[in-house]
This record gives C-alpha cells, sequence and structure tokens, in this order.
C-alpha cells in the first residue's frame, strides 16, 4: 500500500503550483514538461507561439519605435537633452531638464501626501474596522482606481482648482515655517494642485497592494507579540509592520511608477509652464502634460522628435521603477498579489 | 539550589532581599507595569485615532468627486443628450458614445483572444521564455498610457498618414493587453493541474484539454480579469490623444477638449459626459466584482 502511495505522482494544492517549481524529478504529467508524445494539433501550437512571439513583438517595437523617432532630437542637443536646458520650440530650444525635474517634485510631493494616509488606510483596514465596514471601504477605494483619469482630473481642474486658490493655498502659505515652500501668489492650477491629484490617483495603488501585505503576515508572529504582552498597536507596530515591509515597498515603489506616467489629469491642473518651480504654488510641467500639451503644436521634424524624446525619457524612468517594484514583489513571493485584484491598480 | 553564593558572587554585590525589600521592589515593579500599559494604551489609542482619520481623508475625495459629477452631470443629461450629434451651440454626444463603442471594439478584438492565447502560452510553458514574458508583461502594464499613444501614433497614424479610430483601438488594446494576460493566466493557475493531467490521460489533445477544462474552469475568473481591464481601457485619454481624428469621436477627448474651455455650455458637456462614463465604468466593475463574488461563494 506504501509503494503505491508513494508512487504517485505528488498533487499540487490547487493553484499553488507555481511553473518551473514542478520539476521535482517524478515522472507527473504537468502541462509546462515537454512531451513529445502527448497528442497534439500544429494549429494549437501555432495560436500559443504566434501569441507569444507577437507580444515580444509589441513591447521590442515600442521601444524601437520610441528610440528611433526620438534619435534626432538627441542627435541635435546630445546626452544633456536628458538634465539641462529649457524646453522652449518658439526659439528651437529643446532639453528635457525642466520637465524631469517637475515629474521628480510633482511625484514626490504626491508620495509624501500620499504614503502615510496610504499606510494609515491599509493598516486600519486590515488591523481596526470589523470587517463589515471594512469590506465596503475598501471596495469603495478600489473603485478610486477604476475612474477615468479624465474625470478625476475635470473635478480638479473645475472644483478643486478654485477652492485651492481662494481657501488652502493662501492658508499654507501662512504656515510657520513650512510656508516657505508655499511663497508666491496663488493661482490654483499649481504643481501642488498636480500633486494632490497624483495622491488621490495612486492611493488605490498603495491601499490595495499594502494591504494585501499586511494581511500576509503569519497568524503565529501575532500571536508571539501578544503573548509577550505587546498592545494591539505594538503588535502592528513591531510586528505586521517589519513583517510586510518589502511588500509596503513593492506598493510604494509601483504608486510611483503610476504617479511619474500620469499625464492628463496633471496636464489640466499643472499650470503647464516649462521651468523649475520655484514653489510648489506655482505653475509647472511634467514630461507627460508636456507631451499631451505640445504633441499637437509640435513642428514636424525636430519638434516631433523632442517630443517623442520626453516620452522616451518617461518610458525609460517608469521601466526602472516598475522592474524594482515587480523584483520586490517577487522577492515577497508574492507573485498573487498583481492577481485578479491587482487588475485594477 | 544554585544561588548566587553558589556561583561565587560575593556578599557584596548580592543586593540585600530580606521580605521588606521584596515587598518593595514588588510594588515598584506593579507601579512601572501599570504606568507602561497605560502609556502604551494611550500611544496605541493615539494611533488607532490618526490610522481612522486617514481613512475620512481617503475617502473624503472619492465621495467629493462623485457628489460633484452626478450633481453637475444630472443637469446635462436628457435622451437628447445621449441620441443627438453635437453642434457648436452644444447638442449631444451621441458621436462620442459611438466613436468610444467603435474603439473599444477594436481594441476588444485585439488584446481579447491574444491574451488568452499569451495566457495559454504562459499556462503550458515553463523556462526562462515563458517567464522573460510574464515579467515584460508586469512591467507594461505600468507602462503609461501616453507612451503607448505615441507608440500607436508612430506604427499607424504617421505610417498611413491619417488618423483612425482603428489606430485609437489598437492603442487601447495594447494598453489592456498585459493586464488581460496576468488576470487570464492567474484566473487559469487556479485549475487544478491534476484535472489538465486527468484530460491528457483520457487521450485528449493539449488543445481540446485547454479548451474544455483549463478555459471552462477558469472562465469566470477570465471574464473578471478581462471587465476589469476594460473598465481601466474605456476611461483612458491619452492614447487617444494622437490617434483619434476629432475629439467629438470619444467621450474621454470630449471632457478634455470641453474641460479646458471657458464657456458654462461647454463645462456642462464635459461634466455630462463625465457622468456617462462614470456610470459604464462603474457598471463594468460591479459587474466584474459580482462574477468575482459569486465564483469565489461557489468554490468555497
Amino acid at each position: 500500500m506504501s509503494d503505491l502511495i508513494a508512487s504517485l505522482p505528488p498533487s499540487p494544492v490547487a493553484g499553488s503550483s507555481v511553473a518551473g517549481e514542478g520539476d521535482d524529478g517524478s515522472q507527473a504529467l504537468r502541462p509546462w514538461r515537454k512531451r513529445r508524445r502527448l497528442p497534439s494539433s500544429p494549429l494549437y501550437a501555432i495560436v500559443r507561439w504566434g501569441g507569444a512571439g507577437l507580444f515580444a513583438a509589441l513591447v521590442i517595437g515600442l521601444i524601437v519605435s520610441i528610440v528611433s523617432q526620438s534619435s534626432q532630437a538627441f542627435a541635435h542637443s546630445g546626452l544633456s537633452f536628458l538634465w539641462s536646458g529649457t524646453w522652449n520650440p518658439d526659439a528651437g530650444d529643446y532639453a528635457g531638464g525642466t520637465l524631469v525635474a517637475g515629474t521628480v517634485i510633482t511625484t514626490l510631493v504626491a508620495m509624501i501626501i500620499v504614503v502615510p494616509i496610504g499606510l494609515g488606510i491599509s493598516v486600519s483596514l486590515s488591523e481596526l474596522i470589523p470587517r463589515w465596514l471594512a469590506g465596503p471601504l475598501s471596495t469603495s477605494i478600489e473603485f478610486l482606481a477604476a475612474v477615468p483619469s479624465i474625470v478625476v482630473g475635470l473635478w480638479a481642474l473645475l472644483v478643486l482648482s478654485p477652492l485651492f486658490a481662494t481657501d488652502v493655498e493662501p492658508a499654507l502659505e501662512r504656515l510657520p515655517v513650512l510656508g516657505w515652500f508655499f511663497h508666491g501668489p496663488a493661482y490654483g492650477p499649481s504643481v501642488l494642485l498636480a500633486s494632490v491629484v497624483l495622491a488621490i490617483m495612486t492611493l488605490p495603488t498603495v491601499v490595495a497592494l499594502s494591504r494585501t501585505a499586511l494581511g500576509g503576515v503569519p497568524l503565529a508572529d501575532r500571536e508571539a507579540a501578544m503573548a509577550l504582552g505587546a498592545t494591539h498597536w505594538q503588535v502592528v507596530r513591531r510586528t505586521v509592520l517589519p513583517g510586510a515591509r518589502s511588500g509596503i515597498a513593492a506598493a510604494i515603489t509601483l504608486a510611483v511608477g503610476r504617479a511619474l506616467g500620469e499625464s492628463i489629469a496633471v496636464a489640466l491642473v499643472i499650470g503647464n509652464r516649462p521651468a523649475i518651480p520655484h514653489s510648489l504654488l506655482a505653475p509647472g510641467a511634467t514630461l507627460g502634460s508636456a507631451i499631451v500639451n505640445q504633441f499637437a503644436e509640435a513642428s514636424p521634424g525636430l519638434g516631433t522628435s523632442a517630443v517623442i524624446a520626453l516620452a522616451g525619457i518617461l518610458l525609460l524612468l517608469t521601466i526602472l521603477v516598475n522592474v524594482a517594484g515587480q523584483l520586490l514583489v517577487r522577492r515577497r513571493g508574492g507573485r498573487r498579489l498583481l492577481g485578479v485584484r491587482g487588475a485594477v491598480v | 539550589m544554585r544561588t548566587l553564593r553558589s556561583a561565587g558572587v560575593p556578599d557584596s554585590a548580592i543586593p540585600d532581599m530580606g521580605v521588606a525589600a521584596v515587598a518593595r521592589r514588588r510594588v515598584v515593579v506593579r507601579d512601572c507595569a501599570r504606568h507602561s500599559i497605560r502609556r502604551r494604551r494611550m500611544t496605541g489609542r493615539a494611533m488607532q485615532v490618526i490610522c481612522l482619520i486617514a481613512v475620512l481623508i481617503g475617502v473624503t475625495p472619492l465621495v467629493a468627486l462623485v457628489i460633484a459629477t452626478v450633481s453637475k452631470g444630472a443637469g446635462a443629461l436628457s435622451i437628447g443628450f445621449l441620441l443627438h450629434a453635437p453642434t457648436p451651440e452644444g447638442g449631444g454626444i451621441s458621436t462620442a458614445i459611438v466613436g468610444s463603442g467603435e474603439i473599444v471594439a477594436y481594441a476588444v478584438a485585439l488584446a481579447v483572444p491574444l491574451g488568452l492565447f499569451i495566457a495559454l502560452f504562459l499556462f503550458e510553458r515553463a523556462g526562462a521564455i515563458a517567464s522573460s514574458i510574464r515579467f515584460s508583461a508586469d512591467v507594461m502594464s505600468g507602462v503609461p498610457s501616453i507612451i503607448i499613444g505615441i507608440f500607436a501614433y508612430a506604427v499607424y497614424v504617421e505610417r498611413f498618414h491619417h488618423f483612425s479610430n482603428v489606430a485609437a483601438g489598437f492603442a487601447l488594446g495594447v494598453l489592456m493587453l498585459p493586464i488581460m494576460v496576468r488576470a487570464n493566466e492567474e484566473a487559469m493557475r487556479t485549475v487544478s493541474v491534476d484535472l489538465w493531467e486527468a484530460g491528457i490521460s483520457l487521450g485528449a489533445r493539449r488543445s481540446r484539454v485547454a479548451r474544455s477544462v483549463v478555459l471552462r474552469g477558469a472562465l469566470p475568473g477570465v471574464v473578471t480579469g478581462n471587465l476589469l481591464a476594460l473598465a481601466r481601457g474605456v476611461g483612458e485619454t491619452a492614447p487617444l490623444l494622437f490617434t483619434v481624428a476629432s475629439p467629438t469621436f470619444a467621450m474621454t477627448l470630449l471632457i478634455f477638449n470641453d474641460a479646458t474651455q471657458p464657456f458654462p455650455d461647454a463645462q456642462q458637456t464635459a461634466w455630462g459626459t463625465a457622468l456617462v462614463l462614470l456610470t459604464l465604468v462603474l457598471i463594468l466593475s460591479v459587474t466584474a466584482r459580482t462574477i468575482a463574488w459569486t465564483l469565489n461563494r461557489k468554490t468555497r
């Protein structure tokens, strides 16, 4: 009897099988093992390989077309296109330095706003709020991810921006010490407003991913901390948060990736002035907003190429950030972190 | 019993532990513990309040946004708004609804079958090719939509020298594809490998097992994932910006165009279109979630 059981292939729990891990030397049939004698149809192989090949072609084509189209601008300005100079098409000056700075500043301010709030929400949802309330709350925050960015932009431009100009920005200006960041006239459309919009749009990403990470901390760890006499908050602070650290890092990294690339809503509210903003209340521009605003007006040839070069810089930035984020997700072993639930993120 | 003295500690180093000293010490320890737990509970209470305030701050924009869109958009909505073509004086948004539908149809025709094929490829293969495709799908889903719009412009508009809904559909399809691939693959992974094995053992071809076992088992998850990707695609503006001939041919572009105009009529149209779009996206995600929820309940 025991021989019979031993000869059976190990049966993985449904859903837990990970491609590549099944090669344990047993003779079990698995979809991903090479079995030349298995009956198959040539059409099915063509369809699968064709799909995979087409996807690879799309990815490579995307990168190649952006790089080749932007080559004219890089030939004109050299590599210093990346960091120096101003964007002034009327004078024939094409350089992305101010736009890169604008992108980095808005993303940074957005993260300063969204990370504490997002973490507070995830801790509340997974630790503090009773389940009957946490479910609907978390669904509604996930719904925020589904709200089209143009609708967020419309609301920010027509509702939030007047509010900022009359109330929020003058109030910030009077803050002690911090007021230095908020000097200058309050227009409404500003770097600050763009950052707030980015914070709103990245909030669901931070909450959904870091909540999954918090939920993944083993119950035994919490119980051990409680047995040592830790209060509820101490369990969260000393056990749950450190245990979920890399998941939270992945959440923040992927949120940074989203914030860098958001263009439409930012283009509506940032004021579109391609210069280094001297204050958070000043208008500015990001790579994405400049592409939106300049592409239609760009002169054929060098102008178009320069805008596509901006897209190239943005592509490089987001690929770097997303690769880092995905590596963090994978290190956590959280393949399922970005499953169907994460599709909205 | 081993004592300090037997361990060789000199008498001068051993504290006086008479009865009175032990009692005094116990009081000190108790007070200390009482103080500590009070302090720790206070900290915990304060942090809990801060976390709950964060929830309020996080939910406020969502509520404010929905209320603003509904209250301002409802004024613009009427049957004529949905059915009439735009005119310089206002009119309806029928062309935008039809255009958006057409673009999304092209995108679905491209991305849904391709997403299934690629997911089947990932399901049936292990190794470097599969994992690099999986990884690039994950990275691709983070590539900004504006870049995909530029890609579609370079591939289609610049080559054929005209703007077209086909190019926009291509852009949206490329945008939704990686999300669909990953959602499909995750759904397929929930199908037990034993079922696959059983199908093969019955003598069925791989293609037959893929159709009748893997796809059949993963269908609810596949539908959920594709609907969520669709909900995201419908609301995208950036990929359409450089591919569609006129802003009146897509709802999101119409909003973008009208939002920046100083005329109240245009802004009214923008709010109305935003309400239509928001409702559409809400219906799509609620449908997707309901399917996922029913599935979860069934398998439990």
